[in-house]
């Protein structure tokens, strides 16, 4: 890279060079200050006076935190997830009703709620604990293996899937909940976020959950003593749920009635916004 | 003559709807756009700026006037009922967390189109207290059709006592 030196005629050579780079800048001053000028007369942003702000959860669905959620390994998840097996059942089904089954759940939740765990946003004496020992890398690792745990039939706790329900008339209100939510009310149907019809990020399957498990998280999110869902979308809904709703649902899952049993389900594969 | 005069109109009519659209879509947008609108990352709302969850609702400006803040989302919108007074114009801002949706103030004209990463704004009045469907108009995936919010027109004095900090809807109390 070597330049002629414009010794022989200085005076012309410097107007040339010069007058490009001075136009370039001025039309580069121009393009940074104009969405700055124009912006500058935006009306208000945030309003008079922010209320205190309640952050629900510290985990934003970000391509990057997508990547890191969903890159765990599953051999690394099997070791690691050795000592969660005492109260979530060795293949991810647990024995006791309150507390929740991860097979087959979703990377992006099982990974969400160690994360809120950890950082407290979902207040637990015996999970905040053991989520604060694991590294994000373990959480993704966790993720991934119970991802791949089958759901359905399970032979750690005799339980064969699906189960009958006493109440007929309950099945049938779960069904129509499950499946066609109720739009007067904005309660939009549950298999529309936890699948088979649609998954959002976040949103765990729910087909062979514990239903009382269920049911007190339902009611915890509906008290608010529960509030670690981002935008408010879990306790808006659950808001609105009767008791009865909320029991029926919760059975009719707990029951492996839910329209995911059996099928596995694209756990935690990153899709692009 | 008249053969022509109909082909001018004609012309002129598709020319209309050409340039509404490239109004609606192409300059709008843009200018919204350079007014910064941009900024929002529709991902992490619900960490910091204007649509945090404890904004979220009927607020009272500093001159009289009220905003309503509202995310749209898969498949609620927050608040989910909406509380403002009559007869007065109200200023709603919103703006979505994931997809395009929309709001139509259901046997009104009032319609909001609701974009991911933007700030819709729009300015609707009441004459009366009742209450109205407010379904989403645009579609946005499998619950769609039971995405519903609901818009409480409550007379002015109802809301005579929210403070400027304080944000409302028919949950709270």
């Amino acid at each position: 890279m070597t330049r002629p030196e414009p010794r022989s005629d200085p005076s012309v050579q410097n107007s040339a060079k010069q007058k490009k780079p001075r136009w370039l800048a001025a039309v580069a001053v121009l393009c940074f200050t104009l969405p700055i000028m124009l912006r500058g007369e935006s009306p208000d942003s945030t309003g008079p006076s922010l209320p205190s702000v309640h952050i629900p959860s510290d985990v934003a669905w970000t391509p990057a935190t997508i990547q890191q959620a969903s890159s765990g390994d599953a051999f690394r998840g099997l070791l690691i997830a050795r000592r969660c097996e005492h109260c979530h059942g060795a293949e991810g089904f647990s024995a006791e009703p309150l507390i929740p089954n991860l097979a087959g759940m979703d990377r992006l939740s099982v990974w969400k709620q160690l994360e809120d765990f950890r950082s407290g946003k979902r207040p637990s004496r015996m999970m905040q604990p053991i989520a604060s020992e694991l590294s994000e890398r373990n959480s993704a690792d966790v993720a991934a293996y119970f991802s791949m745990l089958p759901t359905s039939p399970d032979p750690q706790d005799n339980r064969a899937f699906p189960q009958p329900m006493s109440d007929p008339a309950k099945a049938r209100l779960a069904e129509k909940l499950i499946v066609f939510g109720d739009g007067h009310r904005g309660i939009p149907p549950c298999q529309a976020c936890h699948g088979p019809v649609g998954y959002l990020k976040g949103a765990p399957p729910l087909a062979p959950q514990n239903g009382d498990y269920l049911l007190t998280q339902l009611k915890h999110f509906s008290d608010g003593s529960r509030a670690n869902d981002i935008n408010v979308v879990m306790r808006s809904i659950a808001r609105q749920l009767t008791d009865e709703e909320k029991t029926a649902v919760s059975e009719y899952y707990g029951a492996g009635r839910g329209p995911a049993a059996g099928t596995p389900h694209p756990a935690g594969v990153p899709t692009p916004q | 003559m008249r053969q022509k005069l109909g082909f001018a109109l004609s012309i002129m009519l598709v020319g209309c709807i050409i340039l509404g659209t490239r109004y609606y879509e192409i300059d709008l947008p843009l200018w919204h756009f350079l007014r910064g609108g941009k900024e929002l990352d529709p991902t992490s709302l619900h960490l910091a700026g204007e649509f945090v969850e404890s904004n979220l609702g009927t607020a009272e400006n500093p001159d009289g006037s009220f905003t309503v803040r509202m995310i749209a989302q898969q498949y609620v919108f927050v608040p989910q009922c909406v509380l403002v007074p009559a007869g007065v114009p109200i200023r709603f801002r919103m703006t979505s967390a994931d997809v395009p949706h929309s709001i139509n103030v259901s046997g009104t004209n009032d319609f909001l189109k609701v974009m991911p990463g933007t700030v819709s704004e729009a300015t609707f009045a009441f004459a009366t207290p009742g209450e109205f469907d407010v379904p989403c108009n645009e579609f946005c995936g499998a619950g769609h059709f039971a995405m519903r919010a609901h818009l409480k027109v409550v007379p002015q004095s109802q809301l005579a006592d929210l403070r400027g900090d304080e944000r409302r809807s028919c949950d709270s109390p």
